[in-house]
């Protein structure tokens, strides 16, 4: 722990969290390309039921989403939250707590995933106790953050707080109710939700965990560390506000997508698309107010691999959030869901857009954090360049894929049969799900190479000590 | 149900009308692009 006084930035806490990030990446991204493979090679399950697709994929969603994921939005919140508040964190000892009690949760949740222990809901799998866990940790993260923003000594709350505020209370709410549940033994229980009721909750659940995690949280690191790395404003902040307004009042309503042509009622399904079209408005805004940000700091590209990094992440959220709208369409969900396509759409957002806009962020966070140079910038340009080769080659196989399935399922013949089976589309699959593995060790090699590289950059060496600065009069908050 | 959408649909375009509205009147510019430049400005180092 961090003997510090007062008034300096706690930021020890925040390299340690990027340290565990960047293992959950390597460790969720190794289970990804393994589970690329075992679908060309089935027989790399070597028999073992926890090498199995179906045990080894939700590890693989939960090591990257709630390994890498939240421990990046950790860091960085607990990072950013402190300079626009202008005061430490508050509580750190429990910011300490959040930062190890998470990696444990994760940890042993993975574990028993592979034990077999599941609910069988997608994103929320773990079991009753590890809820409870999830639930106790997350508060604690709340109570620092708020916390923090309680004691700041400037009025305004910036942007960026805003979206992770959005995040800890949305995602608290969605992960309570979802999983209500009876207990019937330490390690199996049974929704309190039945039927279509408990497929409706979990995909509010599923899809805004998606919408508040993965999009909200890391719109929250894009608002605080576009400017820093840009040098200037954010384009227009009050594009920014209202953008943030019209992101959480829409992204509640679009779960129902996720059930089309189902046994959920239809009305269900078309708010859910309509809603889901809506979205395209406050996520374009974002991207445009990101891309302005930028418009008059080209020529840092040139010299800064993570500007480069989040700029491209800003061209992936603009895809990303023009497909999944598309994507929620009646008649375009008819060909895309079950497929491939959903796959390359949920990469395009994962790989493109949070690894790319991560990744950008601990390159610019690291050599400031311990005072230094980072280790190697022809590195960093390399990994630059291999993600989004990797990124690419993924998500345009997925594309292909996705879209030969959708049509040859939907082929019938003259007299309403299938003209084509199951078994044989797969099969035909395997040249694209060859490429999907390429793709995936190119991103993976990538992803090495900045643990490596951010490694050599923090290495021996203690944070550095921030201050606040002297608070601006018109800001400036008496204590 | 139709209905119901549709007014459903029209409260949530009301709602952002009006948001948009509130946003764009309230607060003066001047006092936004400072509020932007909050962290360009919010960290000194101490040794």
């Amino acid at each position: 722990m961090e003997a510090v006084s007062n008034k300096v930035y706690h930021d020890t806490v925040v390299i340690r969290l990027i340290q565990f990030s960047v293992i959950w990446a390597l460790l969720a991204m190794l289970g990804g390309v393994w589970l690329a493979a075992e679908l060309i090679w089935p027989g790399l399950d070597f028999g073992q039921y926890w090498l199995s697709f179906g045990r080894l994929r939700p590890l693989h969603t939960n090591g990257v989403i709630f390994g890498f994921g939240v421990s990046a939005l950790m860091a960085t919140a607990f990072y950013s939250v402190q300079r626009t508040s202008h005061v430490p964190l508050f509580l750190p000892r429990l910011a300490w707590f959040c930062c190890y009690a998470w990696q444990l949760v994760v940890l042993l949740g993975g574990l028993s995933l592979l034990a077999g222990y599941n609910t069988s809901k997608e994103y929320a799998e773990l079991e009753w106790p590890f809820d409870i866990a999830i639930a106790i940790v997350w508060v604690c993260f709340g109570v620092v953050f708020f916390g923090t923003i309680a004691m700041r000594r400037i009025r305004p709350i910036y942007i960026s707080n805003w979206f992770y505020g959005a995040l800890i209370i949305v995602i608290a709410m969605l992960h309570i109710v979802n999983s209500l549940a009876l207990p019937v033994s330490p390690t199996q229980s049974y929704s309190l939700f039945a039927g279509a009721q408990d497929a409706i909750v979990q995909w509010w659940y599923g899809h805004n965990a998606v919408g508040f995690l993965l999009t909200g949280g890391f719109l929250g690191m894009l608002y605080y560390f576009l400017p820093k790395h840009a040098g200037r404003p954010i384009w227009s902040y009050r594009l920014s506000v209202l953008a943030f307004w019209a992101f959480v009042y829409s992204y509640i309503w679009a779960g129902p997508h996720h059930l089309h042509y189902n046994s959920v009622p239809e009305w269900v399904q078309s708010l859910g698309m309509v809603m889901s079209v809506v979205l395209l408005a406050p996520s374009w805004a974002t991207m445009v107010n990101g891309i302005m940000t930028v418009s008059t700091a080209w020529e840092k590209l040139r010299t800064d691999p993570a500007l480069k990094f989040i700029v491209l992440s800003l061209a992936f959220y603009g895809l990303a959030t023009f497909e999944g709208p598309m994507m929620s369409i009646r008649s375009v969900n008819v060909v895309s869901h079950f497929t491939d396509w959903t796959i390359g759409h949920v990469h395009s957002g994962a790989l493109g857009w949070n690894a790319m806009i991560t990744y950008g962020t601990f390159y610019f966070m690291a050599p400031r954090l311990v005072g230094g140079e980072l280790y190697s910038s022809r590195l960093a340009n390399l990994h630059f360049w291999l993600a989004l080769a990797g990124t690419m080659l993924y998500i345009v196989a997925m594309w292909a894929a996705g879209v030969s399935q959708g049509l040859l399922w939907l082929s019938v013949d003259d007299i309403g049969e299938l003209s084509f089976d199951f078994k044989d589309i797969m099969a035909s699959m395997v040249p694209y799900y060859l490429l999907r593995l390429v793709a995936g060790l190119i991103f993976l090699a990538g992803t090495f190479l900045m643990a490596y590289n951010l490694y050599m950059t923090v290495r021996g060496r203690p944070a550095r000590r921030a201050v606040p600065p002297a608070v601006a009069p018109a800001f400036g908050v008496s204590r | 149900m139709t209905n119901f959408i549709f007014f459903g649909d029209m409260l949530v375009m009301a709602f952002m009308a009006v948001l948009a509205v509130w946003i764009l009147s309230r607060g003066k510019s001047k006092t936004l692009d400072e509020i932007a430049r909050i962290p360009l400005e919010d960290e000194e180092h101490d040794g």
